[in-house]
């Protein structure tokens, strides 16, 4: 009994050291020796959420260098046909300009439940984002653990991330990797244009928990706050 | 010449039926616009029913007016549009002042999360844009002139990749 109660009282004292170091862990730059990357290439992940923020994350990416940024990960909601086309033209116009040289795939999609459909009755949410949780772990906690070089290469290096719902629940995700020790990706949060004197509630919910977080409007800038504001990005 | 009205996907009945109404209908007429072409997206015309299909055709005091459900390549309406008043969602916004058109737009007060306003006024501001409401349409038509807008800096790409350069450390 005794040595139950002392492996509990453990494991409450790892995860509050490793939750003290997972949030401590956004406020500093991370050591680059903590993540190797191979060459001089970067992977990313973008998460588009539809409509407006499929737009606008995919403006943001097209802004990137492709040789650099690759291979890409274009996360997009189940059924969001739209959203999905959209990165596939993106892709195409790019590798018309580009001519890519080798032949395997700088991109993938990946499909993720929604967390949360518009209108969707607060009720019967909860299951809709537990199912979305499980999926984004699936992609971002477990199966790193089985592809080579485990343990020491996060799913992707950076995450963009633009909103809304369902990017919290991805942005969690990476938390409960930091959480427990697994590697995780850098994440940087872009507020939506939309927004000029107040956050979206993903960007209110997300604030702390990302590495970057990116506005578009200077009157977002709090004094002291981490929002960086770089202009009109889209 | 032309003016193109659009609501992207999204319902705003409201601003459909105020761009057909007589008042702005003649002012558009007074001045200069003879043709005027509607993406109603998901709105509905209360006042005609024929006006709810795909795509109709109408001529009402001296305009001659083209409404669409869904236009497939609202690039080209723009591109050939004098004026365009829209909706003031910012994908729309953008894409129209990128094209270094005429832009009014008109928030829709019945949203619930209305930042819309917000985004109309901060352009407005900037003189980017006018930002009207569907009462004031007509007569912000009226006193409308294209040449005080400020043209809208084009898609620059360097801020955020720099951005993320800095991020992952290859600047």
């Amino acid at each position: 009994m005794s040595s139950c109660t002392t492996t509990l009282v453990f494991l409450f004292l790892f995860f509050c050291i490793r939750l003290f170091l997972a949030v401590f862990s956004y406020t500093r730059i991370r050591l680059a020796s903590a993540n190797p990357r191979p060459s001089q290439t970067c992977s990313i992940a973008i998460f588009l959420g539809s409509g407006g923020h499929t737009s606008e994350a995919l403006k943001l990416v097209s802004a990137l260098d492709f040789d650099r940024y690759s291979p890409r990960t274009y996360i997009v909601s189940e059924g969001d046909t739209f959203s999905a086309q959209k990165a596939l033209a993106l892709e195409h116009i790019k590798a018309a300009d580009h001519a890519f040289s080798d032949d395997q795939p700088q991109y993938k999609l990946l499909f993720i439940p929604r967390a949360r459909r518009v209108h969707q009755s607060l009720l019967s949410t909860p299951p809709d984002a537990v199912r979305s949780l499980l999926a984004c772990m699936r992609f971002v906690s477990v199966r790193p653990l089985f592809t080579k070089g485990a343990f020491r290469q996060p799913f992707v290096d950076l995450l963009i991330l633009n909103g809304p719902g369902t990017c919290v629940i991805l942005c969690a995700t990476i938390f409960l990797n930091r959480l427990i020790g697994l590697p995780s990706p850098r994440v940087m949060y872009v507020e939506s244009f939309a927004r000029v004197k107040s956050l979206s509630l993903s960007g209110k919910l997300l604030y702390h928990f990302t590495d970057r977080f990116v506005v578009q409007w200077p009157g977002l800038v709090q004094p002291g706050g981490r929002e960086i504001y770089r202009g009109c990005l889209v | 010449m032309l003016v193109f009205v659009t609501v992207g996907s999204t319902r705003f009945d409201a601003l459909v039926e105020a761009s057909i109404s007589e008042p702005v209908l003649s002012t558009l007429r007074d001045s200069g616009y003879d043709r005027l072409i509607i993406q109603r997206g998901n709105s509905v015309i209360e006042s005609s029913e024929e006006f709810n299909g795909d795509s109709c055709t109408i001529q009402r005091h001296g305009v001659d007016i083209e409404i669409w459900r869904f236009k497939p390549f609202i690039q080209a309406e723009c591109e050939q549009a004098d004026l365009v008043i829209s909706h003031a969602g910012s994908g729309t916004i953008l894409d129209v002042l990128r094209l270094g058109k005429s832009l009014i737009v008109v928030p829709n007060p019945t949203l619930l999360d209305n930042h819309q306003e917000e985004l109309a006024s901060a352009l407005q501001i900037l003189g980017h844009l006018k930002a009207t409401s569907i009462q004031d349409l007509a007569s912000t038509i009226a006193s409308f002139e294209p040449r005080d807008l400020v043209p809208f800096p084009p898609f620059d790409g360097t801020k955020f990749s720099k951005l993320v350069d800095e991020e992952m450390g290859f600047i």
